[in-house]
């Protein structure tokens, strides 16, 4: 019943997603200091080596202590330890979000400030905050849409998202679907005192071009295509195969074959090369007249 | 909020190359400055906790040390460059107005100046993986004002000559500039946003704008230089146009 009133919805401009800052931020603390635990647990042993290569002495007995090529693997300690940092952050953040949406499903709809939505919108954004942040850090190309994928974005096979804002929650990507530059994909909307939460959905082999804003229920078919700077209205339908353009998007072409587009050129070129030759007429012609 | 390192929102402060080829010394003299109270922390924790009863502590207080070691390097990072500037804004005061796009003007060299001075702190702030003392509270010390329960971590700020007021929402990747550089000529003009604004996302405010209390600029819209946008009503285009209904 909530889904066909959220059809109806209207706005009168599309404004920006985001978070206010709250006492829940200070979860962030918390997982910091998941994961450090996680690292002081992987590293006891290595660390035991280590001083008994430096001192001499061990933290507590171990047989056999360690050798000198122990310190070869000091690189791929460091490497290693920022990827258990990061994951441990992500799986635990993970469990959180889980719980969280246990003690109160997500929902789509229209929400006032201050209601009870409201929050645990901003606990669920505040828990996804940290694990996306070092996700996007580490020098794992799959890593944040990995990461996505644990707190419900649903990303299909070999998708392209790398640059850009994503919700982490409520979106759908279909397989192959290539997303360019600094784009915005928004499931939620701040509308003046009230929040829009509303299902965006990628479906195959889209293409979204840079510099684009997606609104909240816009439902991209398979095949789509949105140019460059261009934005959707709220809850827009973009048909398949079609290259949709403007501000907001209300033009759409059809896309031409490699074979179309040549004949173009070809045109194009016959017909530029005809107006030169009348050109070059033209100004014999009038240096004659001088 | 969840933007990739290279849209994360630091604020625009660009150098031409003549000014800063000059006075690199000084940029790197407020890097290694803002390392040494680091390098003291980081001995004082060693010193107390590297003891034989405490190696445990040692090792469970690290997380707490690297979170408290970002936040040491970017308020020193800060202490120095609001040192530098104002020695530097006693020699010349910042000021509005139109100028020449030379280094024989005094103007346009010592915006350079200042951007050279601010530029690590606010990269670092912007840099920072943790939500608290961002923009707010850095670019407050630069003679801007933010309003109390604003949104303003996710968009480009310009540092200087901009003034936010309560409860504004700016925008993911929308940017606030208060400098114009127009083939020859600098300019530097005030952008003033007053209460309950809200800005789209992606949209941009040129110098001299004025947003008025409870106006809206919609996303991937732009103003042009001096718009004024009344109060309680809607603007978007490019450039802005009231929206009627």
């Amino acid at each position: 019943m909530e889904a066909e009133k959220d059809s109806s919805i209207k706005v009168d401009y599309i404004s920006t997603t985001g978070v206010f800052k709250t006492p829940f931020t200070l979860i962030l603390l918390v997982q910091l200091f998941i994961g450090g635990l996680a690292l002081v647990l992987a590293n006891l042993w290595f660390f035991n080596v280590l001083y008994y290569l430096l001192t001499g002495s061990q933290f507590y007995s171990l047989e056999p202590p360690g050798d000198w090529y122990y310190w070869l693997l000091v690189p791929l300690n460091i490497y290693g330890n920022i990827f258990l940092f990061s994951f441990t952050v992500i799986l635990v953040s993970a469990g959180i979000y889980k719980f969280l949406n246990w003690r109160h499903p997500p929902q789509e709809g229209v929400f006032e400030r201050g209601s009870k939505e409201w929050k645990y919108m901003h606990r669920r954004y505040w828990t996804a905050y940290f694990p996306i942040w070092l996700a996007r850090a580490i020098p794992l190309p799959w890593a944040d849409i990995v990461c996505y994928r644990f707190f419900g974005v649903r990303i299909g096979k070999n998708v392209v998202a790398y640059e850009g804002y994503i919700d982490p929650e409520f979106v759908e990507i279909g397989d192959f679907t290539m997303t360019s530059l600094h784009i915005c994909i928004f499931s939620h909307l701040i509308y003046h005192d009230k929040v829009i939460i509303k299902k965006v959905s990628i479906g195959k082999n889209c293409i979204i071009g840079p510099q684009t804003i997606i609104s909240p229920g816009t439902v991209m078919e398979e095949g789509a295509i949105l140019g460059a700077n261009s934005y959707t209205w709220l809850g827009q339908r973009l048909s398949t195969y079609l290259i949709h353009v403007g501000t907001p998007v209300s033009m759409s072409f059809p896309i031409q074959t490699l074979d179309e587009s040549r004949e173009k050129v070809e045109k194009r070129k016959k017909t530029v090369v005809l107006d030169d030759e009348n050109l070059d007429d033209k100004k014999k012609e009038g240096g004659g007249n001088e | 909020m969840f933007q990739p390192a290279s849209l994360k929102g630091d604020s625009p402060t660009p150098i031409d190359e003549r000014v800063r080829n000059k006075y690199l010394i000084l940029y790197l003299i407020i890097i290694l400055l803002s390392f040494i109270p680091c390098s003291l922390f980081e001995y004082w924790y060693l010193i107390t906790f590297w003891n034989e009863s405490f190696y445990w502590l040692f090792f469970l207080l690290l997380p707490l040390n690297i979170f408290f070691l970002i936040y040491i390097l970017q308020l020193s990072a800060l202490l120095f460059s609001v040192l530098i500037l104002n020695i530097i804004n006693l020699i010349h005061r910042p000021r509005e107005g139109f100028f020449k796009r030379d280094i024989n003007d005094k103007d346009y060299l010592y915006w350079n100046l200042r951007n050279t001075i601010k530029k690590w702190p606010l990269y670092l702030a912007a840099s920072n993986p943790f939500p608290w003392l961002k923009n707010r509270f850095m670019l407050r010390f630069f003679g801007v004002k933010i309003g109390s329960r604003c949104m303003c971590d996710n968009g480009w700020i310009s540092s200087e000559f901009v003034s936010i007021g309560k409860n504004v929402i700016i925008g993911m990747g929308s940017t606030i500039i208060s400098f114009g550089i127009e083939q020859d000529n600098f300019i530097l003009k005030e952008i003033i946003v007053k209460e309950n604004a809200a800005i789209g996302a992606k949209s941009v405010l040129l110098p001299g704008t004025i947003m008025k209390q409870n106006s809206k600029l919609s996303a991937h819209s732009y103003t042009n230089y001096d718009d004024v946008l009344e109060k309680d009503s809607i603007y978007m285009g490019h450039p802005a146009k009231l929206k009627k209904d």
